[in-house]
């Protein structure tokens, strides 16, 4: 792991998703016709309701359950959640914001090496599976961290994960094995 | 054999004919077994006079039970779910491998991974179809055989991404690695198909090495083996004087035409290209190449790296510019009177008047007058961009933007929007009393901290606006909205004419609770209550059957209720009461044939014969006589009113009848017959 403390690998955190209950019931009707930042697919029978400030899209359903996704960060996942239900009070619902969870984190980063992946594939039998003719990355899942990792051959590597601890720790785990099969610049 | 029971009687003494190839019990005679499989070899004589083996053929994978004489077109009758499910399955591999040409030995892996694939209950929720091609294509796998996922889905006419996902699973579940494929493997298959004549094994040669170079220098890792292939495949073409066009070779490999394409440019740009045929054919090129991913990367890097340069020194240029656009406006303003003045009047816009002086007495004092230019041109821009709404965000910003002044005025670009608007909100919350806990997960109340209750004002529309967005959308969903009102339209037309039927979701059956009853004769009320009988009884004669004497037609009524439940609770404690019940011996040899008939649900009422098992619960029994009828059933109310005091339990004529109400724990049988 002599590579580990050389290099400080950046994972960026590209999306993360979460949920909340309102505990009251939303006329959709009503959302969609005040709102200016709103789309009514009435045949689903959502609402999608999206805020500028933390960049996030919000899926609205008549039950009071509420998908948030396109936040940056936990904490800005939260932060648009509540002026959500903000906005959704002034519109007149007696919101309660409860049940906050973050459900998803998708993250990126990048290895400063190329990977082999036929080799890596061999090298990590029952996690990894590589299927050229379908998906031009290998997956490797970490049941453990119930995370997802999607090593491409370029070095680029996409996790999703439960929280960003899971993410985190998902990179480090994988990084000794990325690092054996890595492609030598001569 | 030792341990062997004969079934009949019980003794041990059992003989078994290795020759003829049956097992005798030689105390009661009957046959156990017949057609064991023997190992020895008898001959007969036939009538010609010659001989021949005696024996007969068993099929691999059948019970070895005889096939019918002269029949056998029903030939899963009566095997067990199992055994159709494999017999089904083999003969789908066949089907598919024999398209695609396999061999037997690859038929019969597929078999087994199939039977292992069965057994691990991996078939169920999947087309067997999907399975059976993924047990192929793992046989192909592992074989090594030239046969792509693209084959099995052309010829299933299924998305080749959902037979990969089968696949996935079952290689995951069966434990079994795939090896990785090969590009090498295809080309001999595509060779083929583009019919090189003589040349074929020397253009296959050729292509091969182009694909281990094209392995070297990177360009295979994450691509479709195939279209390395096809690339390889027209390069060595032409190298060898054939014209074989791009569509002739995506026809045969299954690539798109843009994919092609752009393998060729990535093989052009390896340094491999720039040899000459024969060059390519001696020499092999030591240095590697960077996967095409790569060098695009570090292009695109570059790229990057040259736009900030520029972006540099652009934004320099762009300085000088505007401060010789200052300095000429201010010299403008300076040749007018009351330059100053004007000067003072533009830095008492605002509040920014104590910012900006206080900025200005930091600079230099040449720069003072192109700062308070500089800052008034900001303010301009702030104002155009921001708009009337956030006034006051602005002069909370304004000291902030006034430092950046010139950066931001040379950039032009990008809006600051986000960023004041950022500032804002952080401004306020460090003014505002540090907030509740942010966990309100168990509290619920919406903590307000940090949210700007103006900017989600503007998310809410007034009236008029709300009305436009209204028509718009009711124009947008127009179709949609036609939809439902024909349907609301066409659901009130059914019900006035009364054959509406509401399509309500499956309610799965739930698991009837047994009947707590006292009386046999309760339990049948509260049976027929719960199960809808058929309409294929004759309730009138059941009726008749059970009432014995002295019953009130409610109690007769009653009485196949009770009947029929009590059946039911007979045949639960049955066995254990078989033996303990008074009447039980001479009664208990006919209770088994009474069992058996179990199945025939709506027999004929002669069945309804037998004594009633004294097995209905020791409790029910009453030593009281048993009314033992050994012939048909007449139906005479007389006689049968004399049993209905007796014992409700001993309803011995309608027994069977009984059994077919209650007996059966087929559970809502019932409901098929009504109103059919």
């Amino acid at each position: 792991m002599d590579a580990d403390s050389d290099v400080a690998l950046d994972i960026l955190i590209t999306n993360v998703v979460c949920v909340f209950r309102t505990r009251c019931h939303l006329n959709l009707r009503k959302i969609a016709l005040e709102g200016a930042n709103v789309i009514y697919k009435r045949d689903v029978g959502k609402v999608l309701m999206k805020l500028r400030k933390p960049r996030i899209t919000a899926t609205i359903w008549s039950s009071g359950k509420i998908i948030c996704t396109g936040a940056t960060s936990e904490e800005e996942a939260k932060f648009g959640a509540r002026r959500l239900a903000r906005s959704l009070q002034k519109l007149g619902f007696q919101v309660i914001f409860t049940d906050f969870k973050v459900v998803n984190v998708l993250a990126v980063c990048n290895m400063p090496f190329e990977i082999r992946l036929p080799e890596f594939t061999k090298n990590n039998r029952p996690h990894a599976s590589y299927e050229p003719e379908l998906h031009p990355a290998v997956c490797y899942r970490i049941k453990s961290l119930r995370a997802t990792l999607q090593i491409f051959s370029t070095g680029s590597i996409t996790v999703t994960g439960p929280n960003v601890k899971a993410v985190a720790a998902a990179v480090e785990q994988i990084y000794p094995y990325v690092f054996e099969s890595r492609k030598e610049i001569l | 054999m030792t341990g062997r029971v004969c079934r009949g009687c019980g003794g041990t003494d059992i003989e078994l004919d290795a020759a003829r190839g049956d097992a005798v019990c030689t105390g009661c005679g009957s046959v156990l077994e017949d057609n064991i499989i023997v190992s020895e070899v008898q001959f007969v004589e036939n009538s010609g006079g010659g001989s021949s083996a005696v024996g007969q053929f068993v099929s691999l994978d059948g019970a070895g039970k005889t096939p019918t004489l002269g029949g056998g077109f029903h030939v899963n009758l009566g095997k067990e779910s199992r055994a159709q499910t494999l017999q089904n399955g083999r003969r789908h591999i066949h089907h598919l491998g024999s398209q695609l040409q396999l061999n037997q030995h690859c038929l019969d892996t597929a078999f087994n991974f199939f039977k292992m694939a069965v057994s691990k209950h991996l078939t169920r929720g999947r087309k067997m179809a999907h399975v059976i091609a993924a047990c192929l294509y793992l046989v192909c796998r592992t074989e090594g055989t030239p046969h792509m996922l693209l084959d099995l889905s052309d010829l299933l006419q299924v998305n080749v991404y959902v037979l990969g996902k089968t696949f996935l699973l079952l290689a995951r579940e069966l434990c079994i690695n795939a090896p990785a494929i090969d590009p090498c493997l295809y080309i001999p298959r595509f060779a083929h198909l583009l019919e090189f004549g003589e040349k074929n094994h020397e253009v296959s040669m050729t292509a091969l090495r182009l694909l281990q170079r094209m392995k070297r220098d990177w360009m295979h890792t994450g691509r479709r083996p195939s279209g390395l292939c096809g690339a390889a495949l027209l390069v060595a073409a032409r190298m060898h004087d054939f014209r074989r066009t791009v569509k002739e070779v995506i026809s045969v490999v299954k690539v798109c035409e843009s994919t092609l394409r752009k393998r060729l440019t990535e093989f052009e740009d390896t340094p491999t290209s720039q040899l000459t045929i024969d060059e390519f054919m001696k020499i092999d090129l030591e240095e590697e190449c960077d996967p095409p991913s790569y060098t695009a990367g570090q292009r695109k890097l570059r790229m990057k790296q040259l736009e900030q340069v520029l972006s540099k020194k652009l934004e320099e240029v762009e300085g000088e510019i505007s401060s010789y656009q200052d300095a000429i406006e201010i010299e403008l303003e300076n040749s007018r009177p009351k330059a100053k003045g004007a000067l003072a009047n533009l830095s008492k816009d605002g509040s920014v008047e104590d910012t900006a002086s206080s900025l200005l007495g930091e600079e230099d004092v040449e720069d003072e007058e192109l700062e308070a230019a500089a800052s008034h041109m900001n303010q301009d821009f702030y104002r155009e961009l921001l708009g009337s709404g956030s006034g006051s965000a602005e002069a909370a910003e304004s000291p902030e933007g006034g430092s950046r002044a010139l950066a931001l005025e040379s950039l032009l670009g990008p809006l600051p929007t986000a960023a004041s608007l950022g500032i804002s909100d952080s401004i306020r919350e460090c003014i505002s009393a540090p907030g509740r806990d942010p966990d309100t997960s168990g509290d619920g109340e919406l903590d307000l901290s940090g949210i700007d209750d103006l900017e989600i004002d503007r998310y809410i529309l007034n009236e008029s606006e709300a009305r436009v967005k209204a028509e718009l959308w009711m124009r947008e969903n127009a179709e949609y909205l036609q939809e439902q009102r024909e349907k609301e339209a066409r659901i009130a037309k059914e019900k006035e004419l009364g054959i509406y039927k509401e399509h309500k979701p499956k309610k799965s059956c739930k698991r009837r609770e047994p009947i707590q009853a006292s009386t046999a004769g309760e339990a049948i009320e509260k049976m027929l209550e719960q199960k809808k009988i058929s309409s294929k009884i004759n309730y009138s004669v059941l009726r008749d059957l059970n009432s014995k004497g002295g019953g009130s037609p409610q109690r007769e009524g009653t009485r196949p209720a009770e009947r029929a439940s009590s059946r039911r609770l007979s045949r639960r404690r049955t066995p254990a009461s078989r033996n303990g019940a008074d009447p039980g011996a001479c009664v208990g040899k006919r209770l088994r044939p009474l069992v058996s008939t179990q199945t025939a649900k709506k027999a004929a009422m002669g069945e309804a014969v037998l004594p009633s098992p004294p097995a209905l619960g020791a409790e029910l029994v009453r030593p009281a006589a048993v009314l033992v009828e050994s012939g048909p059933v007449s139906y005479h109310p007389e006689e049968d009113a004399d049993e209905e005091e007796a014992d409700e339990e001993d309803g011995e004529p309608c027994v069977s009848a009984l059994q077919m109400l209650g007996g059966n724990d087929y559970g809502c049988d019932g409901d098929d017959d009504e109103g059919y």
